[in-house]
C-alpha cells in the first residue's frame, strides 16, 4: 500500500437539491477491487432513522491517504462511518467499500479499524486487558499479539500505562487508547470519527501528529471526521464536506476555501467610532452592506473580500479615527460555510 | 473464516463477558439471593420433620422453581441489551467474526456464569438445612440432583433472556412477566397449562433424579422428552437470538 497521499481530487460543488453529480457524471461504476480502486465509493447513499434522514444521497469517492470528512454535527458523518463498518444498513444507494459491500460482511472487518466519536472502553479493565480482548476477537495468536500490542502502544505512546486500569485515563490516553485498538490487526482503512473531540490542545496536536504519521510512516489510509475546519486541514489538504447528509463539496482544501471567499462574508466590528467607519467601508468596492447591531460600538459588516477587507483596515482606522476593540468573522463557523456552499 | 478464528473469538467474548458479569455489582443481588435462601432453608432445617422431604421440597420450590428465573432474568436480559445500550458492543461488531458466532460466546458466558451462581445458591442452602438436619448420602444425592437441574436450567433460561435481551429494548417488563407471572403463577396452577412452563420440563427430569419430597412425585412428561423439549427450546431460542443480532442495526 502506498504511504502517500494521493493527489487532490478535483473541487466538486453542489448548489442545488439534487444529489451531487460526480465528476464523470451519474452514478459511479461498480469498483472492482483492482489496485488503484478507489477505497470507498458511494452513490447516492442514503440513511434515515425514522423521520430522521442521516444521509441524503451521498456521493463521494475516496482514495487512498489522509481524507478529511468534514461537516457540523448531525451532518452525516458518523451515519457515513457506520454504514462503511456495517453496523447500519443503507436505505438506499450504493457503497462500496474497498470493491466490496459492507453490511453483512463482517470478513471485512479485518481490513478497517474503527475509532468512533463515543465512549464504550470497559473502564475496569486494563490497557493491556482491552488490547487483548481485541486481539482475541481478531484471532491473533499470542506471541504475534504480544508483539503487536507492544508496537501499537509504542505508536499511540501509551507503553507505560497498559498495566493502569482505563477507568482512570485522560480523554487523550482513552483516544490514544481506542486508536490502539483500531490499529491493532493491522488495517488497510482506519475510521477515525471525531478524534480530537473533547481533548485539550495539547492533545490535540498529539493527535493530529499521530494521524499524520500512521498515514506516512505506517501507510494507513486514514478518514478522518471533524467538525472543525481548520484541525483538518493540520492533518489533510483532502476533505470531504457533508452538510445535511450530502457532499456539498470534495477535493483539495485550497480550492474549496477559494470557492467559500467568493461568497459575502460576515464580520463583526466593536470600537469606538464606528459610525466613522461604516462611513468608509460603504465606499468600498467590496462591501455588501454595513449595519448596527444592538448598539453603535458594534457593526456587522458583509464583505465579498474578506482578504482585502482585513488588508484595508488598518488604514480605514487610521483615516476614522476609530478604535477597534474586537473584530470577528462570523463565517468562521462551518455552518456558514456550508450554508454559502449550498446557497442558502 | 477458520474454526480457529471461530474459537479464537468465542473465548475472547467469554472471558470478557464471564467477566463483566461476575465483576458486575449485580452480585450483590446474588449475596442478597443467597442469603435469603439461606435464611428460610436455615430456619426451616431448626423445626423437626423428614429432613430429605423437607430439604429437597424447599431447594425445588425456593432455588428451583423461585430463584433460578429471577437470577437469570436479571443476568440474561441485560447482558447485550446494557452494551447496545452503552455501546460497548462496538469493539465485538467492529471484529471480523460473524455476529452469531459472537453471540454464541455470550450464550456461554451467561450459561457457565449462571450456572456457578447457581450452584453457589444450591449449596448455601443446602448447609444452611442439611447442616442442622446431619449430612448423609442421600442429602448429597439431593443436592447433587439440584445441581444438575439447576445446571439444566441455567442453560435454558440463558437462551431464552438473552434472547430477549436482544430483541426488547426493555426486557426487563418481558422477564417480570415470565420469571413472577408465567413460571411462578401459571406453573404452579394444577392442571395443563403448568406443563407449558420451562420450570414443568426441568422438574419433569428432576423426578427421575431425586426420591424425596414432591418432586419424587411430580405428574410428569417423560424424562427423555422433557430433555428433548428444554433443548428445542434452548436451541430455538440460540438461533433465533443470533439471527436477530446478526441482522440488527446498531446505530
Amino acid at each position: 500500500m502506498s504511504s502517500q497521499a494521493p493527489p487532490p481530487l478535483p473541487p466538486e460543488i453542489s448548489n442545488d437539491i439534487p444529489p451531487l453529480p460526480m465528476s464523470h457524471g451519474g452514478p459511479p461504476p461498480i469498483p472492482t477491487a483492482a489496485h488503484n480502486s478507489p477505497i470507498i465509493q458511494a452513490s447516492f447513499l442514503s440513511k434515515w432513522y425514522g423521520n430522521v434522514i442521516g444521509l441524503n444521497g451521498l456521493n463521494v469517492t475516496i482514495s487512498e491517504g489522509i481524507t478529511g470528512i468534514v461537516g457540523p454535527n448531525g451532518a452525516g458523518k458518523s451515519t457515513f462511518f457506520k454504514l462503511i463498518i456495517g453496523t447500519i444498513k443503507s436505505n438506499a444507494g450504493d457503497l462500496f467499500v474497498m470493491g466490496q459491500r459492507p453490511w453483512g460482511n463482517s470478513r471485512q472487518l479485518a481490513d478497517i479499524g474503527f475509532c468512533p466519536d463515543y465512549e464504550f472502553l470497559p473502564l475496569d479493565m486494563t490497557g493491556q486487558q482491552y488490547l487483548e480482548f481485541l486481539g482475541g476477537l481478531h484471532a491473533m495468536d499470542k506471541s504475534s499479539l504480544d508483539k503487536r500490542i507492544s508496537e501499537v502502544t509504542g505508536i499511540v505512546k501509551m507503553t507505560k500505562d497498559m498495566n493502569r486500569k482505563m477507568g482512570g485515563y485522560s480523554k487523550g490516553m482513552k483516544q490514544r487508547l481506542k486508536i490502539a485498538g483500531a490499529l491493532l490487526h493491522s488495517p488497510k482503512l482506519l475510521l477515525l470519527d471525531e478524534p480530537l473531540s473533547g481533548l485539550d490542545p495539547l492533545a490535540r496536536r498529539d493527535i493530529i501528529l499521530l494521524i499524520k504519521r500512521l498515514n506516512k510512516d505506517y501507510g494507513h489510509t486514514i478518514i478522518v471526521s471533524s467538525h472543525v475546519l481548520h484541525e483538518i486541514e493540520r492533518m489533510t489538504h483532502n476533505i470531504v464536506l457533508i452538510y445535511k447528509g450530502r457532499a456539498v463539496a470534495s477535493g483539495e482544501i485550497s480550492q474549496i476555501r477559494n470557492l467559500i471567499s467568493q461568497h459575502p462574508h460576515n464580520i463583526i466590528v466593536e470600537g469606538y467610532k464606528m459610525n466613522e467607519l461604516a462611513k468608509a467601508l460603504v465606499d468600498k468596492d467590496y462591501t455588501v452592506s454595513v449595519g448596527y447591531n444592538e448598539n453603535r460600538f458594534s457593526l456587522s459588516v458583509r464583505v465579498t473580500r474578506p482578504d482585502d477587507f482585513f488588508n484595508d483596515m488598518p488604514e480605514l482606522l487610521e483615516q476614522t479615527g476609530s478604535k477597534i476593540e474586537r473584530m470577528y468573522s462570523e463565517d468562521d463557523n462551518l455552518e456558514s460555510v456550508f450554508k454559502y456552499l449550498v446557497g442558502w | 473464516m477458520s474454526l480457529n478464528a471461530y474459537v479464537s473469538g468465542i473465548l475472547a467474548i467469554f472471558k470478557y463477558s464471564t467477566r463483566k458479569i461476575l465483576l458486575n455489582k449485580r452480585w450483590v443481588i446474588t449475596l442478597l439471593m443467597a442469603l435469603l435462601v439461606a435464611g428460610i432453608m436455615g430456619y426451616a432445617g431448626s423445626f423437626e420433620g423428614d429432613a430429605l422431604d423437607g430439604g429437597s421440597a424447599l431447594m425445588d420450590m425456593l432455588i428451583l422453581s423461585f430463584i433460578m428465573p429471577i437470577i437469570a432474568m436479571i443476568y440474561g436480559a441485560s447482558l447485550i441489551r446494557n452494551e447496545i445500550e452503552d455501546k460497548s458492543i462496538t469493539q465485538v461488531i467492529t471484529a471480523p467474526l460473524d455476529r452469531s458466532i459472537s453471540y454464541l460466546g455470550y450464550y456461554l458466558s451467561l450459561a457457565v456464569s449462571l450456572s456457578l451462581i447457581m450452584i453457589f445458591i444450591n449449596l448455601v442452602g443446602w448447609l444452611a438445612f442439611f447442616a442442622q438436619k446431619g449430612i448423609n448420602g442421600d442429602a448429597l444425592g439431593i443436592l447433587g440432583a439440584m445441581i444438575g437441574l439447576s445446571v439444566i436450567g441455567s442453560l435454558v433460561y440463558s437462551a431464552l433472556f438473552q434472547l430477549t435481551g436482544t430483541v426488547f429494548k426493555r426486557p426487563i417488563y418481558f422477564g417480570l412477566f415470565f420469571a413472577f407471572i408465567w413460571e411462578g403463577f401459571i406453573g404452579s396452577i394444577p392442571g395443563a397449562i403448568g406443563s407449558y412452563t420451562i420450570k414443568h420440563f426441568i422438574r419433569s427430569i428432576g423426578a427421575g433424579w431425586i426420591d424425596y419430597g414432591e418432586l419424587a412425585n411430580y405428574n410428569a412428561a417423560s424424562a427423555a422428552s422433557a430433555f428433548l423439549t428444554l433443548i428445542a427450546i434452548t436451541m430455538a431460542c440460540l438461533v433465533m437470538g443470533a439471527f436477530i443480532f446478526r441482522e440488527k442495526e446498531y446505530p
